[in-house]
């Protein structure tokens, strides 16, 4: 007996590996064998069974997009021409639609449609009318484009009538105000639109409205209504990329400069004056899939204190200043303590580099923390978790704990944003009394299609809390970043790449752990400073500039700007008697009033009134906005009733970095229930047999 | 000195057999909480689908979808019926992990809901709803209810193992069809591989 048993153990442990390895042996056969399955696959297909375009009539391939970008970078204001060229590769006449991003602070403000060597200009229109415009001219035969927002950093162009094998050529211009933030000044250029979360029941199944009626992949639902409209369709990696595109920037800086660079792509730099450069991308064939961000910094002595520029228009004196506040001396170093609430995206289009890059942030923010300071940690995908019930003292046993918490997480799923933000607006609810500072780091790509109920949740909840975001990835929503930080009374953050994370996070660690200047003021000696914006003033981080744009009759001869840092008062007096008059100054400041329109709406239940004042506004001053498009429309027509116009909705690429399978494309169809129940049923058996051996013998 | 000896000897075994019960009930309670983990996916799969029918008949009487559970994050898109192998289903919108625990998923391909339900392609766990789609043969009826009510019949084509690192989704805008996906092989042990199993029907009948 005694002799027998171990064989007996041997035997049954021999049987049972065998039937593990018999179970996982076909898919690793599967794996490692890919040619018998490849064959396989195309002789069906030969066979025309599987590919359906084999056995029926070959789809009518959609237009082909080229994309050259052509910025002015003078001083403060960037004037930006997005050219597109629709090429129709087909025998039959074709309509393009394209859903694609610009910065979210753009005023877009002209339309040419280019065709041959004729350029028709387009017209601004309420959105209804110049949709309409568009759709008559599109049935006439006559070619036609139209420019429409979507959000404030989606838009859709679309180009009807392009005939058989010939181009038709967009040209899109903005302005926007260059950035500036300790020391440096930078720009971005979002090339592709970021796959969006869409939260929510979907609505109409039964008939689409036509009015919010998008072709983009996701359905339109009670929490997102034009979901259809900002999803377009994403190329699948394994196809070649599209949308090829060259960027091509001449920039008079104003001031002299120490270097010129881009964290994202390679540049090739030429100095063509005493002060100017031209910037161009280093590798021809690159496309849309990854923002663009180029940063330049003045010498140190160089950095102008204070910039005032005017504009007349209509009897009306515009301005906008941009001041330097005085820098935290170390002696200001805070000593209050924090408490900071950690938000990290964990959903699928966090996957692959942009999962890496904010776990890389998130370890670093987690070393800043000293033991007076108190922390929690929250993720969040579908389901929202957090690492404590409440915020604990950030102890160095707790702190490790947490970094072993970020290192094991893992991207999959949603973006229910909505709960995570309830959750960490909730955290320390109770402790009205605490004197800590009360941050919360917001770890996120902002990929989602509801900002509007996010942000109004943080404007319902945010108390004293400070909210800072941290954009992630190649496609970050600099709409939501921005506003998200505007709404939460903080600032905003962006790391593109894994090199970058050390450099971003140290500035914004220099935000965080320095007093703010906060209550800031703008008094002039008389009345005469009108619509002052942004509106009200935001409180200035470490190395923020004072950036604001108003109107006046009469130009006073200065301002007195006061504000309180760390408790002690501020105040300086900007002399305006030296402004300089130049152009796009009215385009801003409308553009800023329009934005903070847009911000009331997301308070009041009661639209059509903000939409009025923000159409008027729009049509005014010939800008794009969610209420008004651009529509340029060719007179004659040149397609017969006869011959059928397609309508394709332009693919985009999946953004540099983010993974396929994360998001759309194949599911993972397999559950490790039968691995579980395999490896659960022979620890039971090895149990028995082993007790029965040890214990009876 | 033989006394001795007898003691230390039997204080060894004592201790040896208090570390077997150790190591024993440790590799007792690991293995049930594994066979706990993989009952708890069927046991998901399975009362899932119960909540999913009161859901989709409440969607059909009402032309709105409704939530089979206040938290859940889809809904219920359709119902699949599968005569020869007395197969009823509900299907659910989407094909993201969370969905396909509780039901086979429509993977959202259109460009809008109107050609959406043009090409419907499902897709559903090999070990558990989908576990079928290995029965199925060339010839067998599918039936399909969307959210109109109205009933698809479909009659299978061709079964198919696809790479999913080299071919992409099998998408067709133009024609009715039905595709059904799931994991292979079908008894692979270890999850996250990249075949898949293609079941593609052509629709032959419209019911109602």
């Amino acid at each position: 007996m005694k002799v027998r048993r171990p064989r007996l153990l041997i035997l049954v442990c021999w049987l049972m590996s065998s039937w593990i390895s018999g179970l996982a042996l076909p898919s690793v056969a599967a794996q490692t064998t890919e040619e018998p399955i490849q064959k396989s696959v195309v002789k069906k297909a030969e066979g025309g069974v599987l590919l359906k375009a084999s056995s029926g009539k070959a789809p009518v391939p959609a237009p082909l997009l080229n994309t050259t970008v052509t910025m002015t970078i003078s001083g403060l204001i960037a004037r930006t021409t997005v050219s597109q060229e629709f090429r129709n590769p087909s025998d039959e006449w074709a309509e393009g639609v394209y859903v694609f991003p610009l910065p979210d602070q753009a005023v877009v403000d002209h339309l040419r449609m280019k065709i041959g060597e004729r350029m028709i200009e387009g017209k601004i229109q309420e959105r209804a009318q110049a949709k309409k415009t568009y759709n008559t001219a599109k049935a006439k035969g006559q070619p036609a484009s139209l420019m429409e927002q979507e959000r404030a950093n989606i838009f859709t162009t679309s180009v009807a009538n392009i005939a058989p094998h010939a181009p038709i050529t967009i040209e899109i211009e903005y302005q926007e105000v260059v950035q500036y933030d300790q020391g440096r000044f930078s720009l971005r250029f979002p090339m592709v639109v970021g796959p969006r979360y869409i939260p929510g029941q979907p609505q109409n199944i039964l008939e689409p409205s036509p009015s919010q009626h998008g072709l983009g992949w996701a359905p339109n639902t009670d929490q997102v209504p034009d979901a259809s409209r900002i999803t377009p369709l994403v190329q699948h990696p394994s196809h070649r990329p599209l949308n090829p595109i060259a960027l091509h920037i001449d920039l008079a800086p104003g001031m002299l400069l120490q270097n010129i660079e881009s964290p994202t792509h390679p540049i090739a730099i030429t100095k063509q004056g005493t002060n100017t450069y031209h910037v161009s991308l280093q590798d021809t064939a690159t496309y849309a899939d990854r923002e663009f961000e180029l940063i330049w910094a003045p010498l140190s002595h160089d950095t102008p204190q204070a910039s005032v520029f005017t504009e007349q228009r209509d009897g009306e004196t515009f301005l906008f200043l941009q001041l330097m506040p005085p820098t935290a001396t170390s002696a200001e170093q805070r000593i209050i303590p924090r408490e900071v609430i950690f938000v990290i995206d964990t959903s699928g289009s966090m996957g692959g580099s942009s999962l890496k890059q904010a776990k890389a942030a998130l370890t670093l923010a987690l070393t800043r923390l000293t033991p007076n300071d108190t922390f929690n940690l929250i993720q969040f995908n579908s389901v929202t978790h957090r690492l404590y019930p409440t915020a604990r003292l950030a102890s160095g046993s707790r702190i490790h704990e947490a970094q072993r918490y970020v290192k094991g997480l893992k991207a999959a799923g949603g973006t229910e944003m909505q709960t995570a933000l309830t959750h960490a607006l909730a955290q320390g609810a109770n402790q009205e009394a605490s004197h800590r500072l009360r941050q919360i780091v917001f770890i996120t790509d902002g990929l989602v299609g509801n900002e509007e109920a996010l942000f109004a949740i943080l404007q319902r909840d945010l108390q004293d809390r400070r909210l800072f975001t941290v954009g992630i990835g190649s496609a970050p929503n600099g709409h939501f970043m921005r506003k998200a930080a505007q709404f939460g009374k903080g600032t905003f953050t962006y790391i593109g790449t894994t090199t970058e994370v050390q450099d971003k996070m140290n500035r914004l660690f220099l935000k965080l752990e320095h007093p703010a200047l906060t209550d800031i003021t703008i008094q002039s000696g008389g009345s005469t400073v009108r619509n002052l914006l942004p509106n009200p003033l935001p409180d200035l981080y470490a190395g923020e500039p004072l950036t604001v744009a108003f109107q006046t009759t009469t130009l006073p001869d200065s301002i007195t700007i006061t504000g309180k840092q760390a408790g002690t008062h501020w105040e300086t007096t900007q002399s305006l008697v030296d402004a300089k008059p130049r152009t796009g100054i009215t385009v801003h400041w409308a553009r800023q009033k329009i934005a903070q329109l847009m911000d009331q709406r997301t308070r009041q239940k009661d639209k059509t009134l903000l939409q009025q004042s923000i159409v008027e506004l729009a049509l005014k001053h010939h800008m794009v906005s969610r209420y008004t498009s651009l529509v340029a429309v060719d007179v004659t027509p040149v397609r017969s009733d006869a011959q059928t116009l397609h309508s394709h909705a332009l693919k985009k690429n999946l953004p540099n970095g983010m993974q396929y399978e994360a998001i759309i494309g194949w599911p993972q169809t397999a559950t490790p229930a039968t691995l579980y129940l395999a490896l659960g049923s022979i620890m039971l058996c090895l149990t028995w047999l082993w007790s029965r051996q040890h214990l009876a013998g | 000195m033989p006394d001795m000896a007898l003691v230390s000897t039997a204080s060894r075994r004592l201790v040896t057999i208090r570390m077997t019960w150790v190591m024993a009930s440790l590799l007792f309670a690991f293995g049930s909480w594994l066979i706990g983990q993989g009952a708890w996916i069927h046991l998901k799969a399975v009362s899932a689908q119960w909540l999913l029918q009161q859901a989709w008949h409440t969607s059909l009487n009402t032309h709105v979808p409704a939530k089979p559970w206040p938290w859940a994050d889809t809904w219920p898109v359709g119902r699949l019926i599968v005569p020869r192998l007395d197969i009823d289903q509900i299907i659910l919108a989407g094909a993201r992990g969370q969905s396909l625990a509780f039901g086979p998923g429509k993977v959202r391909n259109g460009q809008d809901s109107a050609h959406d339900s043009q090409n419907i392609i499902l897709s559903g766990h090999r070990d558990t709803h989908f576990s079928f789609m290995q029965d199925i043969q060339d010839g067998d009826r599918l039936i399909v209810q969307n959210p109109q009510g109205k009933w698809l019949s479909f009659t299978v084509r061709s079964m198919e193992v696809m790479d999913s690192r080299i071919q992409t989704l099998p998408v067709n805008q133009d024609e009715v069809d039905l595709r059904l996906i799931t994991c292979y092989p079908f008894d692979a042990l270890s999850t996250g591989g990249p075949l898949r199993y293609v079941v593609q029907a052509e629709i032959t009948q419209r019911l109602n």
